[in-house]
């Protein structure tokens, strides 16, 4: 039974790693993102 | 065994949510509306606006997925899908589904420009609260007018790069809406059984299979001329025009071959099989060469 609920325990947090993974590499997508659209609209050349 | 919905989803899930298959018909027809406009956006504002159509139409799959759980559950094509099988909770895919939604309309108006931002909000409501939740469980003509929020992404497309509205992307939104009634019917004609038994009223199960049949070429007549159209306009060149019109002669042969097809059950469907995986390549074939005819020197 204790070994059950330290499984379960170990896919929790698998997937709560795996998602908070895929959220940073979102938010700093997002960051280029709003760099690159912040240069596009004040028109500076890079 | 741990039960699948008490564990927090899985990030595939969420990326199944947004039907990505179906996304990159609305990426692609964005993309091609964006390139055949006068004017170019710089690259940077040009990919958030084609990734806000993106997460728009990945709002859109989310919250028509949340809204029909207990149809999907029915239907063998669906059942699959995360929250039928139990692997998400509904109130994660409201919550993903609203979140992308807010966060795509928002982007695109500030990347681009707020016309094209409540175009795309437009189409995101129209697609939830017109199609999905009123049209689709209540009328046979679900799928013909429920079909303009498909035929957005052109529009919006040009409209990000331009600020107005103009006849070419219009042209083009016609062209998917017309298109979009032969497209579903033709699937809806193989899938009947599934959309009767999931209570659905799509013409093939409420009209009948012959009625649908007549229907799928009548609405492809408009469609090929629509198709045409922007040639004869001086909107596009001889190549479009040329290949437009081939394409929707290919297009017409086969609604001509489903409309004569009497079979009933799915296994003698081939015209119709046949019509709707070529309605996918034809319209991927038909955008492809009119941003060819704008952009290449022929």
């Amino acid at each position: 039974m204790a070994a059950m609920v330290r499984a379960d325990d170990e896919v929790v947090r698998k997937r709560q790693r795996d998602r908070a993974r895929i959220m940073a590499l979102l938010l700093g997508a997002f960051v280029v993102l709003m760099f690159f659209i912040t240069i596009a609209k004040t028109g500076m050349n890079w | 065994m741990t039960n699948p919905a008490a564990l927090p989803a899985d990030w595939r899930d969420f990326l199944a949510l947004t039907k990505p298959r179906v996304m990159s018909l609305v990426v692609f027809s964005g993309l091609c509306g964006m390139l055949v406009a006068p004017v170019q956006l710089p690259p940077a504002l040009g990919f958030t606006a084609i990734l806000c159509i993106a997460i728009g139409a990945g709002a859109c799959g989310a919250l028509n997925q949340w809204y029909e759980v207990d149809v999907d559950a029915k239907m063998r094509r669906t059942a699959k899908r995360p929250l039928p099988a139990g692997r998400m909770e509904r109130q994660s895919a409201l919550h993903f589904g609203v979140g992308l939604a807010g966060f795509s309309v928002l982007l695109m108006g500030l990347a681009t420009n707020w016309l094209a931002a409540t175009l795309l909000a437009a189409s995101i409501l129209f697609y939830v609260l017109v199609y999905t939740v009123w049209l689709k469980p209540r009328t046979a003509q679900n799928i013909v007018i429920g079909g303009a929020a498909g035929a957005f992404p052109p529009l919006i497309g040009w409209v990000a790069a331009t600020g107005h509205v103009a006849t070419l992307p219009l042209l083009l939104f016609a062209i998917i809406f017309l298109w979009t009634p032969p497209h579903f019917w033709a699937l809806s004609l193989f899938v009947r059984s599934d959309y009767a038994a999931a209570g659905i009223p799509m013409l093939p199960v409420v009209a009948g299979v012959e009625s649908t049949r007549r229907q799928i070429f009548l609405y492809s007549l408009p469609m090929a001329g629509a198709a045409v159209a922007p040639w004869p306009l001086g909107l596009a060149g001889l190549v479009y025009g040329v290949c437009a019109a081939v394409l929707s002669f290919v297009f017409l042969v086969l609604a001509t071959r489903v409309a004569a097809n009497r079979a009933s059950d799915a296994a003698g469907m081939d015209a119709e099989k046949h019509l709707f995986a070529f309605s996918v390549f034809y319209l991927f074939a038909l955008f492809a060469v009119l941003v060819a005819d704008r952009w290449l020197p022929w």
